[in-house]
């Protein structure tokens, strides 16, 4: 008894976090949702989400965030395969994670500057003979700066699945006559498919409410969902539509999550 | 190379930067159709040929021939071997019937005939019935069996077998032993089964290869291998042995533990040093009085077959005897046994030469070996 009542001490500080910074904010978005921009009962806002202007503005971040995923995921793998042939795979993999403890907003105008017309990126053009471009507020910056910024968290989950993967293995694939895309196809992918998929989450998941970066890289060329919360929330004060959308990334969110599978085998 | 030879070594190396070599210039031939045991000590350098056989890993210099050809560059995955690994290495994403079934698509079959195959092999290893299981459903001798029907349904001319028997309980890899070596009579494969197990070697090998230290210090059947050891590793490695120093005072004279001894063993040199091998089995534990060998008994351990005793003589050597009859520590003993069980070892004696003179021995009698 006393053991059962002592495990549910130590769960007061979780179920407090979890009711206070989870379940209450949800719950307030779902509350505001439903009032229109006077402070009136209504469900406009969610007549409005059906409306061509919202739905653009989801399929477009839908478009992004598969964008980003899709070329984090085409350079993590790769990566974090080498990664775990290094000798020191560790300090490499420390390395590479570094980066992600700068803050974000630091790093965004350090691309600022790297994008810039008089920028690093510009002076190089220049150098070997392309010249220099409009690199700042292009699709290509945003892309390109979010990518950078989600690799870490994608290179983790991929480089602890393809580390615990045990080597017999290949070498068993080998021996039953498997070259070596063989052997990746058939027994390397799929055995590390759920690092894959929970790096697909962590990077999909945040890339779809990207908006600091839309303006300060993408220069609000791209509008997200994540912008148009952000929007709504600021500039227009129409807390409601604001809540609306987030609602529904919620729901995106945990459509992805259904569908991506929970971790299974401890990637 | 003789018609039968699937694989020979000649002069293989294998060395890491600049350590000491793993392989020093070895050099063997494998016959098809046979079971071989690569024993020794763990890191004698055993599991390196096995993965030189097996392609994953390449030689530093010599050359490696399989079929009479030059295999030294060719990558694993087109060689007409298959492995056993210790661990297993099933693919834990697979089923009992993919994972068994993982080398035949590959090599394209047709779907109706991978599914005969793949019952067939289950059948061989008893496992008929098993195919929809997942491998984390199995219990570790059926996951062995697994592995074995994953290696022979490809029907590959040798199958290398790495420690497999090493993750079961001592049932298990007793029976598992029975197995092996029916199956190998059955199929007909050429076995190559490492093992530092030489209870597990002497009793399933058509031959042995005794490996120490990166070199094949003995190769030949059970019974040539366990009777006739080369030197003191050998002698020590397998089964329990009494080692002691002697003199070869003459052709069958011997001398050691204070006494002279006539024995079977000749062609050294006159008062040449020499070590001598008497098996505990061999040794029968009679009165001081009519002992050929006196000793003091200093430990007696109850094995329950019988009894294991060991005792000092005059000149200190150990002397281990297994016998049913009972002693007591500090009694005097006399020690019998037969000229033939004396087996004197030259030092630094090569392979080659040891078999030359035993060679020697069986021309000399009338009746051979």
């Amino acid at each position: 008894m006393e053991n059962k009542v002592s495990k549910n001490l130590y769960m007061i500080p979780y179920a407090l976090w979890i009711i206070l910074f989870v379940i209450a904010p949800i719950l307030l978005v779902l509350y505001y949702s439903f009032f229109d921009i006077e402070g009136n009962f209504s469900l406009v806002n969610y007549k409005n989400f059906f409306t061509p202007v919202y739905l653009q503005m989801t399929l477009s971040s839908f478009w992004y965030a598969f964008l980003i995923t899709a070329i984090s995921l085409l350079v993590a793998y790769p990566t974090a395969y080498l990664l775990t042939r290094t000798k020191h795979k560790h300090l490499w993999l420390l390395l590479i994670i570094v980066p992600s403890w700068i803050n974000l907003l630091l790093k965004a105008y350090a691309f600022i500057g790297i994008f810039g017309a008089y920028g690093v990126a510009n002076n190089f053009l220049e150098w070997i003979g392309i010249g220099s471009r409009q690199l700042l507020f292009t699709d290509f910056s945003f892309v390109f700066v979010s990518v950078y910024i989600f690799i870490p968290f994608m290179i983790l989950p991929i480089f602890n699945a393809l580390d615990n993967l045990n080597p017999s293995l290949l070498y068993a694939a080998k021996d039953l006559g498997a070259s070596g895309w063989t052997t990746f196809r058939r027994v390397v992918f799929p055995l590390t498919i759920d690092g894959v998929k929970s790096g697909i989450q962590v990077v999909f998941i945040p890339a779809l409410s990207l908006f600091m970066l839309t303006r300060l890289i993408a220069g609000n060329r791209v509008i997200t969902l994540g912008t148009a919360i952000e929007q709504h929330f600021l500039v227009t004060q129409d807390w409601g539509m604001g809540s609306t959308i987030a609602v529904f990334l919620i729901l995106i969110m945990f459509l992805f999550m259904g569908l991506t599978g929970f971790r299974k085998r401890g990637a | 190379m003789t018609n039968t030879a699937i694989i020979q070594f000649n002069n293989v190396t294998k060395q890491y930067d600049h350590d000491a070599p793993v392989l020093d210039h070895v050099s063997f031939e494998i016959e098809r159709g046979k079971f071989y045991t690569l024993l020794g000590p763990s890191g004698c350098g055993k599991t390196t040929i096995l993965r030189l056989i097996a392609g994953f890993t390449e030689a530093t210099s010599g050359d490696i021939y399989f079929n009479g050809k030059k295999i030294n560059h060719i990558p694993a995955n087109k060689r007409q071997v298959n492995t056993v690994f210790q661990d297993y290495a099933l693919f834990p994403h697979l089923n009992v019937f993919e994972n068994v079934a993982f080398g035949l698509r590959i090599k394209k079959m047709k779907k109706s005939q991978v599914a005969a195959k793949v019952k067939e092999a289950l059948s061989f290893v008893n496992l008929s019935g098993y195919e929809d299981r997942e491998i984390k459903e199995m219990s570790g001798g059926q996951r062995q069996r697994v592995a074995i029907a994953r290696a022979i349904v490809n029907e590959p001319e040798v199958i290398l077998l790495d420690e497999p028997l090493s993750a079961l309980d001592l049932k298990l890899r007793y029976q598992m032993q029975y197995e092996l070596r029916e199956l190998q009579r059955r199929l007909g494969i050429t076995f190559i089964f490492v093992t530092h197990d030489q209870e597990e070697a002497l009793a399933m090998s058509d031959e042995i290869f005794v490996i120490n230290k990166g070199r094949i210090q003995q190769s030949g059947t059970p019974i040539d291998i366990y009777d006739e050891p080369i030197n003191r590793f050998v002698a020590d490695f397998i089964g329990e042995s009494n080692i002691a120093k002697a003199t070869m005072i003459d052709d069958f004279l011997v001398a050691f533990g204070g006494e002279q001894f006539s024995c079977v063993d000749q062609g050294m040199n006159p008062n040449e040093p020499v070590e001598v091998v008497i098996r505990p089995e061999d040794l029968e534990i009679t009165s001081f009085e009519n002992g050929m060998l006196q000793v003091e008994v200093n430990s007696q351990l109850f094995r329950g077959v019988h009894y294991e005793i060991t005792g000092l003589d005059k000149e200190g050597n150990e002397w281990l005897v297994q016998s049913t009859k009972k002693a007591a520590v500090g009694d005097k003993i006399g020690l019998r046994f037969d000229p033939e069980a004396i087996h004197v070892m030259r030092f630094n004696e090569t392979e080659e030469d040891f078999d030359r003179r035993l060679d020697s021995y069986s021309e000399g009698e009338a009746d051979g070996k």
